[in-house]
């Protein structure tokens, strides 16, 4: 779960990491009410990155300038996303700007402390300075002042940077993120930090236990209470529309790849494909049903579609029941005539009786993926 | 490691009304020797003739020495069952449980790196020698026995291979799934050393998609360690771009993290082909090489 600017600050502030004194505005007539002196910098609170060069920040000097600049950053959808709300915030004289951010190394199976002297918008230069920090064993400030010298850092702001990183890899764990940045942390000229952007990335397997971050990112709603679970992002997968007329259906993220590569080398055109989740613990559950259910609909839905592929595997049981969950789907469509076909690659435990339950439907059974590739081909052809 | 038939094996986070009953009872008809389980504040019950116990230094006690422990709790106790495990003693774990948080695992693998504790999973169906053992959740129905070593990171993906093996008449020594979660207990290079030491073992198939860096990291692993043939298959050649991203707003941090691993299909095809490991195109295609590879050590014997 991706966390907003002004969200991640408040996260900020709570560790005593040093930001800005900023406000939040929903409308931009807000504006006339602000609380910061002028000058004020204006951001568009989007998901996005490269908000300044799609021009979502903005520098006003006052009330007439902010109005007219808020309304211009609401209107302007960065990658697609209008900002809800932007961000007020005083406006800093930087001396040096840096980068600094955690993440979870896959390849160590460690956190990772990032850093690099050139922070802020220049990509290339950051790149080029980047150094990085494995936090091997359990985290001790050593790690935090390790990366400083390795980024150059020199004198006190060894000690107040790593404070800083410090700080952050706290928030790191305690929060369960996948992800904390301040890019860039501003260094004035006396020496003082400011965290200027922030970005914070929850992990969504851990969200369960930190009821306070999703408060955080619904708190716009004004009842904490009508915040349906459906509205929490999930790892759940993912329909993903092409342009052939091919539908394909599998259980598990690495079978629907291996299906879609399977069909695309056999020169078929897959329309779409839908994974519904790898795990077989023996139960079909009223979700996974659910989800199977709209899935055909999904499938099905466009003109284009010829032949829908299914490639389920898993136990015996599970499969019968999923066989039976398909015909009855198909039973109740309006139009059998109209159906596309359906290849179904099953390990039920009876092929006779399972075959039977599809009488009248355009719906074969085989047993090998070459085959039900080979036979979907054919059809959509 | 102990992966025979009669090693001793516990499953902590056995209920008797939930899915956990029905992966017990399938590892049991496979006669995986469960000789206990665990779960506190029901300990002295009996649940399918497995006695129960509240703590696993109280099954150990009662059971002698146990070999490996099949965790299904609910993601968030993961980590804790499987200290608990550890400070009993037990050196092979087997995580079946989904949605386990990453840092969790973080601090689970310092710990079994520091224990030398072997750690399937999280979120896998785990190990099967067929014909002889289970630990997890695999479907008996894709394997027969025989001697090719299956090492994979997604569940049905390994099925899929296992059984396009089986109907080539190629059985297999031992298949596992080392889940394919952002932070896992054990990786390829583990699992590749394992079956490479394995009498039982004869070649290798190894099953890798998109994403992450252990496919490579494997590839350079075979080249310069592994006697027996090895035959790799990466699916994922057509997979949309976006599937390679988790976080695109990020700029700096997900170029750096590409820069790192770039996970096509094709970049981690190309490293095998260097490597001068055979990668088949199609899971049916696996056996038709796994046959020329064994054919050639054979004859050199």
């Amino acid at each position: 779960m991706d966390l907003l600017e002004y969200q991640a600050k408040t996260l900020f502030r709570q560790m005593a990491i040093p930001v800005l004194p900023s406000q939040r505005i929903d409308f931009a007539h807000d504006l006339k009410g602000l609380t910061i002196p002028y000058p004020v910098v204006l951001k568009s609170q989007v998901r996005a990155g490269g908000r300044g060069k799609a021009g979502g920040i903005k520098f006003v000097e006052n009330t007439i300038d902010a109005v007219a600049a808020a309304q211009c950053i609401f209107n302007l959808a960065i990658q697609d996303e209008y900002p809800q709300v932007l961000l007020a915030e005083a406006k800093y004289d930087a001396d040096q700007e840096v980068y600094l951010a955690v993440i979870l190394d896959p390849v160590t199976r460690r956190p990772l402390l990032l850093g690099s002297v050139q922070g802020g918008v220049n990509v290339e230069a950051t790149m080029f300075h980047i150094q990085k920090v494995v936090v091997d064993q359990e985290f001790s400030p050593f790690y935090a002042r390790r990366l400083m010298v390795k980024m150059g850092l020199q004198e006190h702001l060894i000690l107040s940077v790593s404070n800083i990183l410090e700080k952050m890899y706290r928030l790191f764990v305690e929060k369960d993120l996948d992800l904390v940045e301040i890019n860039p942390l501003g260094i004035s000229s006396t020496g003082e930090l400011m965290a200027l952007d922030g970005k914070v990335v929850a992990n969504n397997q851990a969200l369960e236990r930190h009821p306070d971050l999703v408060m955080l990112v619904h708190e716009q709603c004004s009842d904490p209470a009508a915040i349906e679970p459906t509205d929490l992002p999930t790892n759940q997968p993912n329909f993903v529309k092409l342009d052939g007329n091919i539908g394909i259906i599998c259980n598990g993220a690495a079978l629907t790849m291996t299906t879609l590569d399977q069909i695309i080398a056999t020169k078929g055109k897959p329309a779409n494909f839908l994974n519904l989740g790898g795990e077989d613990h023996f139960e079909v559950t009223e979700t996974l049903l659910q989800n199977l259910s709209d899935g055909l609909t999904s499938v099905m839905a466009s003109d284009r579609i010829k032949v829908v592929m299914i490639n389920w595997l898993g136990h015996q049981t599970t499969a019968d029941q999923i066989a039976e969950a398909i015909a009855n789907f198909l039973q109740h469509q309006k139009t059998i005539e109209t159906l596309p076909h359906f290849v179904l690659r099953l390990t039920v435990t009876e092929l006779e009786s399972t075959l039977a339950k599809f009488a009248g439907l355009p719906v074969e059974i085989v047993a090998t993926l070459d085959e039900a590739v080979k036979r979907t081909v054919a059809l959509s052809r | 490691m102990n992966l025979t038939p009669d090693s001793k094996v516990i499953i902590q986070g056995l209920r008797d009304s939930d899915p956990s009953l029905k992966v017990a009872l399938n590892m049991k008809a496979y006669s995986t020797n469960i000789v206990a389980c665990v779960s506190a504040g029901r300990g002295g019950e009996i649940i399918h003739q497995i006695p129960v116990y509240d703590l696993v230094e109280q099954a150990q006690a009662a059971v002698g020495p146990v070999d490996t422990s099949v965790i299904l709790v609910h993601p968030y106790d993961v980590l804790d069952a499987a200290l608990e495990a550890i400070d009993a003693g037990i050196r092979q774990l087997v995580i079946v449980t989904e949605g386990m948080p990453p840092l969790d695992m973080v601090r689970l693998v310092r710990k079994a790196e520091a224990t030398e504790t072997l750690v399937v999973g999280p979120n896998c169906p785990g190990i099967i020698v067929p014909g002889k053992l289970l630990l997890g959740t695999h479907p008996p129905q894709f394997y027969t026995p025989g001697s090719i070593g299956l090492i994979s990171r997604s569940s049905t993906l390994t099925y899929e291979v296992a059984q396009a093996l089986t109907d080539a008449k190629l059985g297999q020594s031992l298949s596992v799934c080392i889940g394919s979660d952002l932070i896992v207990g054990s990786s390829f290079i583990q699992w590749l050393q394992i079956l490479d030491e394995d009498d039982h073992t004869d070649a290798i198939v190894l099953v890798g998609e998109i994403g992450g860096s252990s496919e490579e990291e494997a590839a350079s692993y075979i080249a310069e360690t592994i006697d027996k043939p090895v035959v790799a298959y990466i699916t994922g050649l057509h997979a949309p771009k976006a599937q390679l991203i988790s976080h695109a707003s990020t700029i700096i941090t997900s170029k750096f993290t590409q820069d790192l691993h770039p996970g096509t299909a094709q970049s981690k095809i190309s490293v095998f082909e260097k490597a001068k490991i055979p990668v088949a195109s199609s899971p049916s295609q696996i056996p038709e090489l796994l046959k020329k590879c064994l054919k050639k050590t054979r004859s050199h014997k």
